[in-house]
């Protein structure tokens, strides 16, 4: 009688508890199929909103649309910017909704991915308005060589571009917090490489040049007459 | 339609002088004759009054009004009858009085004024005055008739004037024992004017000759009707009041008469005798004679402009006259003694030909019988201000005889003919007054009116020409002069500005070629229409107007602003003129959904600015443009697409206009070029800019896309690959026809690509006359029955005469809709449309018979070598509707019979267009030129039988075929290619729908149509060659015999190659079906001209008169 009871009432907290837990999970069902709507919403009224402003043309023109095209991608940086809308809005309702069932440990792990969101959009807009920024300086400069007459004017203007580029990526992912010390320390050596090139670039080419700057700087006369 | 403009001719000639026009001396051609030496009638060695009238015609053939008669008075002709014996007869030897009246009447018939001379300052020493003078005593009024003295002493400061046989003005008298004072011969005593009885007497002359019918007087010797002591003795005050005195009587009594003065004096002097309008009518310009001989002596308008400025204003109502020649000698006394020296050596190198100060010469020998130099001299002497006086003689050139004496060498016989005494006389040679010049070159023999009236090309014909040409404008008589002073000082250029009337003279004085540029910016806009050969010359802009003219040339143009511009004159609108359009970033600047965020707000300010200035200035100023005149507001781009090829891109746009047509919607290709960059394509479309266009520091065009070479390559490369392009509404659709490879050849990528050419609807680009590439500017929407009727001749009929279908460019709607953009099409090698050709060779014709007398036949077959080309356009046209009849599945194409409703239908869109045009015509009368209004009371009074018969038309039995046709038929639609023909133009009829033209119809309507278009070339040809109304009904009749044979010519061949066909039932002309299309198209052509072009009206009424009396 007693197995029975005990059975029973387990049976019965089972089914308090469920009756406890089935309204919370139908509220977070509900949650998250309204978060699903607005977050549909939301991604329309994005990429609505970009492209009234031209967002698309200021994407392709630097850029990303293209990259991210070739990397595969059906739609273009808009259509991501809505995406990544879409995906913080559910985010959002499905914290809202877990949440709301008790499980803390889902919301802690989905809270540190929502807040993450800004972080990758920002470092997105870097990228956007850093990529086209580096094609308009790079190209400025390749025009302003071209009109100046100065040889090898498009490859000027690429590494001016591609300088501008590796610094617009640094700062993205610094934004993101990838890589950290070590995309440091790699930059600092390319760079420091860099410069030993240039140094060594001019002193072996430049050497004559130089003995010809330090004549002129010390003449040896100077040194003749003094003696 | 035959879009091509012909000057109407003005039936009402503008300076006919009609009998109550109180100014009529100011439009007056004045032709001067001396009775003597024009025509001897009975046969006594000198000319006669009745000899003179019988050459009246002759003097009004000539296409002058006014005759002005040298004295022929009874005298002693010691001094050519100037010395007047009898003021109030006829020296016998020219007739009687009687044959002075009959001259008179026959001259007021033939509508010629008549002037005679009224010598007042002097009479003969054998005039019964002077006569009674001498032997009355002094103090006695008979004795003050003359002015008398006991002294040679008195009025010491006066000239001499006949330097050469007078050493005195007083000459003695041995029966009045005293001296009387004469200003010429002393065989001619002056009057003495400060006698009462003097002026009464001559008063009197005035009358007598005034109350016969005379319409004016030359005074003569004018300036020295009195004297007083310690003057000149010329131009004094009481002079001035004799006159007055004399206009006051003239004006008391009589209407339309006038005194023209002759005093040899400075024009200042001169402008004396004009008073307040209360002197006399007309002066001599005297200092303009020598000074126009001496500009084209030293080659240099300075001469003739400096006397002109010198020239004072005269009253409104007075009048100069001028003349180059006349019956005494070239006077030099208006001239300095330098210029005296070199107009001696430079026209009188012989010291015979000098007389007193003057050179005793006609024009034709001064000038060196040079051709040119006699047409230059006369053109300025018809184009200065004032009534010019030509001497007889010298409309043929006549010569002259220094040997003879005195100035009798400038008087000999008229040279009628190369007869006996030059045709002026049958008297035996030796009883004539005078012997006809008979040397080589002026002689009778080769110098006469005879042979000169049959040549077309002669001084006699030109000079008709050049009077006719005068009498279209008033301006010539009575308009500003005002000088215009190009660089060039070998031109003399000057406007004559009368109302809205201007006329543009300029000359050439020098023996050789010149160019001019003349500064005509005050009448930018206004086409300059050469009068003698009324050609549209192009449009005055804003650069200065250049002209060549070669030796001794000259141009009189008309600054018409009614007259259309030449069609082959491209306007190119300076780059510089077009507004400046700046870019940020090439075509996307336009376009707000293409740039980047910040700049969405200057895009739309651009665009805007596109759209709502530069488009709309430059879109109004293209010919294509259908609402000439409205202003567009906004030109809205309302689909587009950037065409990319290579490095260049072109934006092909869709444009609909706001404020002009409704839904006028163009295609509008555009490029751009930048001068540094692109420096050759630049240039290139500079010439069709639409706007200049700035970018950052980078300069350039944009121009029309058609007069960019890499699009019309790229145009034709894309027809050749089907090509689609994608636009946000639809697509661009380019596709080759079957005959692409054979017409446009493997190389047609290289071929070099012309300038385009617009035209009203479409522009046009030759690529090395092999392939055309046609743009289509005003689009309309569905399929185009040039498109279709192309293909099927091409792809399907193989008719070789037509311009072969290569490609085409749609645009096709997501609807389906489709809207012609391009069509390429084989070059064809051509003389020009039919209608010019045939305009031009009937004016050929004309003008051959213009100046020649009436009764000059035509040969019979002179029009054969011409029929013959009309009998190929008859076959080519057979040809055509042969085409078109073949059986074909394309329901489009296939022909169907000709049933009773059909022709019901015809029968009823005739009678509605019958009465849709008589009913306009008859709203509209006052708008019917005068000279038609006849024509048109008769077309309206004809209604009821024109309606009858236009159902009698009808009545045929419903025989024959309907097929696809031409549908606007005329001689503007085919070109001439090396005697054949070529068919061009199948849009149809441009009032209809679409649909509508490409409806069935029996090709009778084809036929009639080029029926309609002869009778407008010889209509038109009339108006052009005519200059006046007697002109036009001479060559009426020549036009209208050409007409009649080109019509059977094209309906005898059209019937022998159709005929078999079966595709009608009877071609007799006005019958059937023939004559009822005939008479509708008639009655369109009336309601179009109404509406369009009033002036051209006449031209249908006499269709549709002739077509009701047919």
């Amino acid at each position: 009688m007693q197995s029975i009871d005990m059975v029973v009432d387990a049976t019965r907290e089972f089914l308090h508890q469920t009756a406890a837990f089935l309204p919370k999970l139908l509220l977070a069902l509900l949650v998250v199929a309204v978060g699903w709507l607005i977050a549909k919403a939301v991604r329309f009224a994005v990429e609505r909103a970009l492209r009234a402003v031209n967002f698309n043309v200021l994407t392709e023109r630097a850029g990303t649309d293209n990259f991210l095209r070739q990397a595969g991608m059906g739609g273009d940086t808009t259509t991501l910017f809505g995406l990544l809308a879409f995906w913080a809005v559910l985010l959002a309702a499905l914290i809202i909704a877990f949440n709301g069932m008790g499980l803390t440990y889902i919301t802690d792990l989905l809270g540190r991915v929502v807040l993450f969101t800004p972080k990758l959009l920002i470092a997105m807009l870097i990228m956007v308005f850093g990529s086209y920024f580096a094609s308009f300086v790079g190209n400025a400069v390749q025009n302003y060589c071209l009109d100046a007459r100065i040889p090898d004017a498009e490859m000027l203007g690429r590494l001016v571009r591609y300088a501008i580029m590796l610094f617009v990526i640094m700062i993205a992912l610094s934004q993101i917090e990838v890589g950290g010390d070590i995309v440091q320390r790699t930059f600092l050596i390319i760079l420091a490489g860099l410069m030993l090139a240039i140094a060594l670039a001019f002193g072996l080419g430049g050497k004559e040049w130089a003995a010809a700057l330090l004549q002129r700087w010390w003449p040896q006369q100077r040194k003749d007459q003094d003696t | 339609m035959n879009d091509v403009q012909v000057p109407v001719l003005d039936t009402a000639p503008a300076t006919g002088i009609s009998a109550d026009d109180a100014l009529w001396y100011k439009d007056a051609v004045i032709y001067q004759v001396n009775v003597k030496s024009f025509f001897d009638s009975n046969d006594d060695g000198i000319g006669d009054f009745k000899g003179l009238t019988s050459k009246l015609q002759y003097i009004r053939d000539l296409g002058v009004n006014t005759i002005w008669l040298m004295p022929f008075y009874p005298s002693p002709l010691k001094d050519d009858g100037y010395d007047i014996a009898d003021y109030q007869n006829v020296h016998p030897q020219f007739g009687t009085l009687n044959d002075f009246r009959a001259m008179l009447r026959e001259a007021h018939r033939l509508e010629l004024k008549v002037v005679t001379e009224l010598i007042i300052n002097h009479t003969s020493d054998q005039h019964p005055w002077f006569q009674a003078a001498r032997n009355s005593p002094p103090g006695s009024p008979q004795r003050d008739f003359f002015v008398w003295s006991d002294t040679d002493q008195k009025y010491l400061g006066t000239r001499i004037i006949f330097t050469d046989t007078e050493s005195s003005n007083w000459t003695w008298d041995p029966v009045a024992k005293a001296y009387y004072w004469h200003r010429f011969f002393s065989h001619q005593p002056d009057l003495n004017f400060d006698n009462p009885q003097v002026m009464k007497a001559v008063l009197q002359v005035m009358r007598f000759w005034l109350e016969m019918g005379v319409d004016g007087f030359r005074l003569d010797a004018i300036p020295y009707l009195v004297e007083r002591e310690g003057t000149s003795n010329e131009n004094l005050r009481e002079t001035h009041a004799v006159i007055k005195e004399l206009r006051a009587a003239i004006d008391a009594s009589y209407r339309n008469r006038f005194l023209l003065a002759e005093a040899n004096q400075w024009p200042e002097d001169v402008r004396e005798y004009f008073g307040d309008g209360d002197e006399c009518h007309m002066a001599y310009h005297f200092p303009l004679m020598p000074r126009i001989y001496m500009a084209i002596a030293q080659e240099d308008r300075y001469p003739i402009i400096e006397i002109m400025q010198q020239t004072p204003d005269i009253p409104e109502t007075c009048q100069w006259a001028i003349f180059l020649r006349n019956h005494d000698e070239l006077t030099l006394e208006m001239v300095t003694s330098k210029e005296r020296d070199y107009m001696y050596t430079t026209y009188a190198a012989d010291l015979q030909a000098r007389i007193n100060l003057g050179i005793r010469r006609r024009l034709a020998p001064l000038m060196e019988n040079d051709l040119e130099r006699i047409k230059l001299m006369n053109s300025l002497l018809l184009s200065m201000p004032g009534s010019p006086i030509l001497y007889y003689g010298d409309e043929i050139g006549m010569g002259d005889n220094f040997f003879i004496g005195d100035r009798n060498g400038v008087r000999t016989p008229m040279q009628w003919s190369p007869d006996r005494n030059a045709g002026f006389s049958r008297a035996d040679p030796q009883r004539l007054y005078l012997p006809p010049i008979m040397d080589a070159i002026y002689g009778y023999q080769s110098t006469n009116v005879e042979a000169q009236s049959r040549d077309p090309s002669s001084l006699l014909s030109w000079t008709k020409r050049m009077l006719a040409v005068r009498k279209t404008s008033q301006a010539f008589g009575r308009g500003a002069r005002r000088f215009l002073r190009p660089g060039n000082r070998k031109i003399l250029a000057y406007l004559r500005e009368f109302g809205d009337d201007t006329i543009l003279c300029v000359a050439n004085l020098s023996r050789s070629a010149q160019p001019v540029e003349l500064n005509l910016a005050s009448f930018k806009g206004r086409v300059p229409v050469e009068m003698l050969g009324r050609t549209a010359f192009p449009p005055i802009g804003e650069l200065p107007y250049l002209l060549t003219i070669s030796a001794y040339g000259f141009y009189w143009f008309r600054l018409a602003t009614d007259a259309a511009v030449p069609s082959w004159h491209e306007q190119i609108v300076s780059v510089d003129e077009r507004p400046v359009v700046v870019l940020f970033d090439g075509w996307t600047s336009l376009f707000r959904e293409r740039v980047v965020p910040w700049r969405i707000g200057m895009a739309e300010k651009t665009r805007t600015q596109f759209e709502t200035d530069t488009l709309p200035r430059y879109i109004e100023t293209q010919r294509w443009y259908a609402a000439k005149g409205t202003p567009i507001e906004r030109a809205r781009i309302t689909e587009n697409v950037l065409w990319q090829e290579g490095k260049v891109t072109w934006l092909m746009a869709l444009v609909e206009l706001d404020g002009a047509e409704p839904h006028g919607e163009y295609f509008l290709p555009l490029a751009i070029a930048w001068e540094e960059r692109d420096d050759e394509r630049a240039r290139n479309l500079s010439t069709s800019a639409v706007a200049k266009i700035r970018q950052q520091a980078a300069v350039g065009v944009m121009g029309d896309a058609f007069a960019d070479e890499m699009f019309c390559r790229a145009v034709v490369a894309a027809m050749a690959s089907h090509r689609e392009i994608a636009m946000s509404s639809g697509k661009l659709q380019f596709r080759r026809t079957a005959a692409f490879a054979e017409v446009a050849g493997p190389d047609f990528a290289a071929l070099p690509v012309e300038r385009p050419r617009g035209s009203s609807s479409n522009t046009v680009v030759n690529m090395r006359e092999r392939l055309m590439l046609k743009g289509y500017r005003r689009l309309r929407v569905g399929l185009n029955p040039e498109l279709e009727m192309g293909l099927y001749l091409t792809e399907v009929a193989h008719f070789a005469n037509c311009a072969p279908l290569a490609g085409v460019l749609e645009f096709i709607a997501n609807d389906g809709q489709t809207r012609l953009l391009a069509m390429l099409q084989g070059f064809i090698a051509n003389q020009g449309d039919g209608w010019s050709y045939s305009l031009e060779y009937l004016r050929r014709h004309l003008e051959q018979y213009r100046t020649t007398p009436a009764g000059d036949a035509v040969p019979l077959n002179a029009h054969e070598a011409y029929l013959n080309l009309i009998r190929v356009l008859a076959q080519r046209t057979a040809e055509l509707h042969q085409a078109l009849a073949r059986p074909t599945k394309d329901a489009a194409f296939s022909p169907v019979p000709l049933v009773r409703a059909d022709i019901d239908t015809y029968r009823q869109r005739a009678l509605d267009e019958a009465r849709g045009a008589l009913d306009l015509l008859a709203a509209n009368l006052e708008m019917v030129p005068a000279a038609d209004r006849e024509r048109a009371a008769a077309v309206l009074a004809q209604r009821e039988m024109l309606m009858t018969r236009m159902d009698a038309c009808a009545a045929a039995t419903p025989q024959g075929k309907k097929i696809r046709i031409h549908g606007d038929y005329h001689l503007g639609q085919v070109l001439v290619t090396r005697n054949d023909f070529v068919i061009i133009d199948f849009e149809g009829e441009p009032g209809h729908t679409l649909e509508q033209r490409r409806a069935k119809h029996s090709p009778l309507r084809d036929a009639a149509g080029m029926l309609r278009s002869f009778s407008y070339v010889q209509q038109s040809a009339v108006r052009s060659v005519a200059h006046n109304e007697a002109e036009a009904l001479k060559l009426a009749p020549l036009a209208r015999a050409w007409e009649s044979e080109a019509r059977a010519a094209f309906l005898s061949a059209y019937e022998a190659s159709a005929r078999k066909a079966g595709l009608y039932e009877t071609l007799q002309p006005g019958h059937g079906l023939l004559g009822l299309f005939e008479i509708e198209k008639a009655l369109y052509e009336l309601r179009y001209e109404i509406g369009n072009r009033p002036p051209w009206v006449g031209i249908p009424l006499q269709g549709i008169v002739d077509w009701g009396s047919g």
